[in-house]
């Protein structure tokens, strides 16, 4: 039977980088895949890396760092996953949402971050593009971009250097534990891995990978939709640009009300657009709970592509060649679960970052092979540990 | 013109040699070919060459996977410009 220190099942981006920094401290480590590479929700998503969309607090530290190891690893990986940090732009409709823009930016420069807030003037200096109506904006400078996808596969071939074992098309039928409750072996449909130690990072798909061992994550998959343009020589945004309405898609604590059609509404979409290296733009963005079903919805495109004309008018001769959508794996209290599951010795979860999967994977990688290795974390991540929704049960008992 | 400079995918301008080269280094399926190469990723959403790159994957020895996926066909059918999308009146 195969044997290894580390089983990371699921090959998306977050088991890519938990695989690789896993390697990188001398494990020898098995990633486990029932598709091929960046088969889910890592080649369904966008691709940007942002602190602006964070809340102030250890999920904004967690991405600020992430986001400088990405520009270490784009150095250090022979293989391009086309990062580049080019600043975001978050746009206000509103002089209210100006408002609530302002506090955010605030509290978040006083923690040091570089977000600053831009005039209605600057807002067309910045992308000349953009509505003439629209009430100013937020600046990020260290936000970033990278190809999912290609990330996922730097990962595991730069992972394969240092030793790393990729079993794509092996589907994990069950994980057995020995007598006294401790992680014993991986068993997949093409044969049986023993180990001592596995990392759930199945994303979307971890709360079935955890009942294995008779453990319950509370994740629900938050589907996405994203329309792409086709090549077009016009610089319809130079870098990122959403609404600031999209908080309060992400965040359902924000309340605050947009002056939007039925359709926007009824489809909680909120305008984002990210230029790519191939000259085409990914224009969003959507969220829904809708199982794990990511069929296009006509009426969501048609949601999508109206907020986005709002923003972008240039955008109406401009033609959308694609829709896709994915989902992400969500959790009430938007912070990723990054821990050992108490009760089950050997079983760790990395997973349960929403949309922030592609931006926190550096830095989960990076905790992760901490906490296995016995190493402190770069962070106290006591707020991402498992045992938070325990505590919520009890309370709620 | 040599049969590797062949183009496969008409919108990408992805030729045969590369897809043929992505296929042997990686050992992939159709959608990595995709994803690595972009073949599949243009106006046409992989309508006029998908099959051909599905047949090259197979012929080539990638994953011989029998539940695996072939390459998806997604909306729009034909590229529609985001104003008649979004309801512009015309």
């Amino acid at each position: 039977m195969r044997s290894f220190d580390v089983i990371v099942i699921g090959a998306g981006v977050i088991g890519s980088s938990v695989a690789y920094h896993l390697v990188k401290k001398g494990l020898e480590v098995a990633l486990i895949e029932s598709g091929g590479v960046a088969s889910g929700t890592s080649s369904r998503c966008d691709a940007v890396a942002l602190i602006c969309d964070k809340k102030p607090g250890i999920d904004t530290e967690i991405g600020y760092a992430s986001i400088q190891l990405f520009k270490q690893l784009a150095k250090e990986f022979s293989v391009d996953f086309e990062f580049s940090s080019r600043g975001s732009l978050y746009v206000c409709e509103t002089d209210k949402e100006l408002e609530i823009a302002q506090e955010y930016v605030t509290q978040q420069a006083r923690d040091g971050y570089d977000m600053r807030m831009v005039d209605r003037h600057q807002l067309q200096a910045i992308e000349p593009y953009l509505a003439d109506d629209l009430a100013g904006g937020i600046w990020t400078e260290v936000d970033s971009s990278m190809n999912p996808y290609k990330l996922c596969y730097a990962f595991v071939e730069e992972g394969k250097k240092f030793g790393l074992q990729v079993y794509d098309y092996h589907s994990v039928q069950d994980i057995s534990l020995d007598e006294k409750g401790k992680v014993e072996s991986v068993v997949t449909d093409r044969g049986t891995f023993k180990t001592k130690r596995v990392v759930n990072c199945a994303g979307v798909w971890s709360p079935k990978i955890a009942q294995m061992v008779g453990v319950h994550i509370p994740i629900k998959p938050r589907k996405g939709m994203v329309l792409i343009s086709e090549k077009t020589p016009l610089k319809v945004a130079g870098q990122k640009v959403h609404e600031f309405g999209y908080m309060l898609s992400k965040f359902e604590d924000i309340t605050f009300k947009r002056n939007v059609s039925e359709l926007v509404e009824k489809h909680n979409v909120a305008f984002t657009i990210e230029p790519t290296d191939a000259r085409n733009y990914l224009v969003g963005g959507h969220r829904a709970f809708n199982g794990y079903d990511i069929r296009s919805e006509m009426e969501v495109m048609r949601a999508i592509a109206e907020r986005a004309i709002r923003f972008l008018p240039v955008l109406k001769d401009i033609n959308c060649i694609r829709a896709y959508a994915g989902v992400r794996p969500w959790v009430e209290d938007h912070l990723p679960i990054v821990s050992e599951v108490e009760e089950v010795p050997g079983f760790y979860i990395a997973s349960g970052h929403e949309g922030d999967g592609i931006s926190m994977s550096p830095i989960t990688g990076r905790m992760v092979a901490q906490l296995i290795t016995g190493e402190p974390t770069d962070f106290n991540i006591d707020k991402l540990n498992f045992s938070r929704y325990k505590q919520k049960q009890q309370a709620v008992i | 013109m040599s049969g590797d400079q062949t183009v496969i995918c008409r919108c990408e301008e992805i030729t045969l040699k590369e897809i043929k080269e992505t296929v042997e280094r990686f050992q992939c399926s159709s959608r990595e070919v995709k994803l690595r190469t972009r073949a599949g990723m243009g106006p046409c959403g992989g309508r006029t060459c998908r099959c051909m790159i599905d047949r090259l994957v197979e012929q080539l020895g990638g994953p011989k996977i029998s539940n695996d996926v072939s390459l998806s066909y997604r909306p729009p059918v034909r590229p529609v410009s985001f104003g008649i999308l979004g309801g512009e009146p015309k």
